[in-house]
């Protein structure tokens, strides 16, 4: 399938991502002058993509001092590379997969590399969900707001965030992952569901921390 | 259709599923779903978790809006246009 995006035929392979990145208004007539190296062309797409870039570099990292340490490469990265993009994808997809790649570089560099990540991404025990499903406490539904989620995900251990991230937000599948994290797909499928369960619990603690925190105060 | 027969499995059977059926699941939603109706209805615990898994899920995938992308301080653009500038001055 073909579609137009901003002036330019590009092939529709994963529809799924062209739904989540819609063509901005704009960005084509700015890539194509950023090529050719308009500076006020590659300001507008850093203003058009800064947040979003931004955005999943502190979800993967969790941290705001090297978020925005890997905005800043993808987007030098971005200067140096928009030549080679052919607009065969979003460009905001494309922009988020360079990205993403980036920050698992950055993240093998840090000491991931040295054993099989398949390794490296599991928790330990202690990080680990706990395999209770016993007890009744009330569920969660309608009572987790978004700033309490954004910092639930920010304390899981650094597989478990990746994993989540890059499924449940980002929206990539299982054999996406699976390749990036140069793991297998149902690798990816166990740490997603660790990580459901790691938030789950994350999330009933801080929940039943609250009526003691405001009787304190 | 048998696609819709529920299936019979006990409740630790389900749970050690449950990764792959998320998985297989569209949108993630098991609760929905008529072949998992009984497990859920006499495993209360069971449905609890996966009722609260796929809230999480529904609510990750809110994440992505718009509105909850985070700014990046005003700084990194002087950083980044410092870096292109140097980069420049090498190739020159």
């Amino acid at each position: 399938m073909q579609v137009q995006v901003q002036g330019m035929t590009t092939t529709n392979a994963t529809p799924g991502l062209f739904k989540r990145n819609p063509p901005i208004a704009g960005e084509a007539e700015a890539i194509e002058k950023a090529k050719n190296g308009d500076a006020d062309a590659f300001s507008k797409l850093y203003a058009l993509h800064k947040r979003r870039v931004y955005t999943l570099c502190l979800r993967m990292l969790g941290n705001v001092s090297e978020a925005e340490d890997m905005t800043q490469e993808a987007f030098l990265h971005l200067y140096r590379k928009l030549g080679s993009f052919r607009g065969e994808s979003a460009f905001s997809t494309w922009l988020h997969r360079l990205t993403v790649n980036l920050v698992l570089m950055h993240l093998r560099k840090k000491g991931l590399q040295l054993v099989s990540l398949e390794e490296t991404i599991n928790p330990s025990e202690e990080d680990a969900p706990k395999r209770d499903f016993g007890s009744r406490d009330p569920h969660l539904s309608g009572s987790v707001d978004r700033v309490a989620l954004e910092r639930a995900v920010a304390t899981l251990p650094p597989g478990y965030r990746l994993v989540f991230v890059l499924h449940d937000v980002e929206g990539f599948e299982h054999n996406e992952i699976a390749g990036m994290l140069e793991c297998s797909t149902g690798n990816s499928k166990s740490q997603l569901h660790k990580a459901r369960l790691k938030l789950r619990e994350i999330l009933r603690q801080n929940e039943q921390a609250m009526p003691k925190q405001e009787a304190a105060k | 259709m048998t696609e819709n027969v529920e299936l019979n499995m006990t409740s630790e059977e389900f749970l050690n599923q449950l990764p792959e059926l998320f998985a297989k699941s569209s949108d993630s939603r098991i609760s929905e779903d008529p072949r998992y109706a009984r497990i859920l209805r006499e495993n209360p615990t069971c449905a609890e978790l996966v009722r609260d898994l796929e809230y999480i899920a529904e609510q990750a995938r809110m994440l992505l809006e718009p509105e909850n992308e985070i700014e990046p301080s005003p700084e990194l653009w002087s950083k980044i246009q410092n870096s292109l500038e140097t980069d420049k001055n090498k190739l020159d």
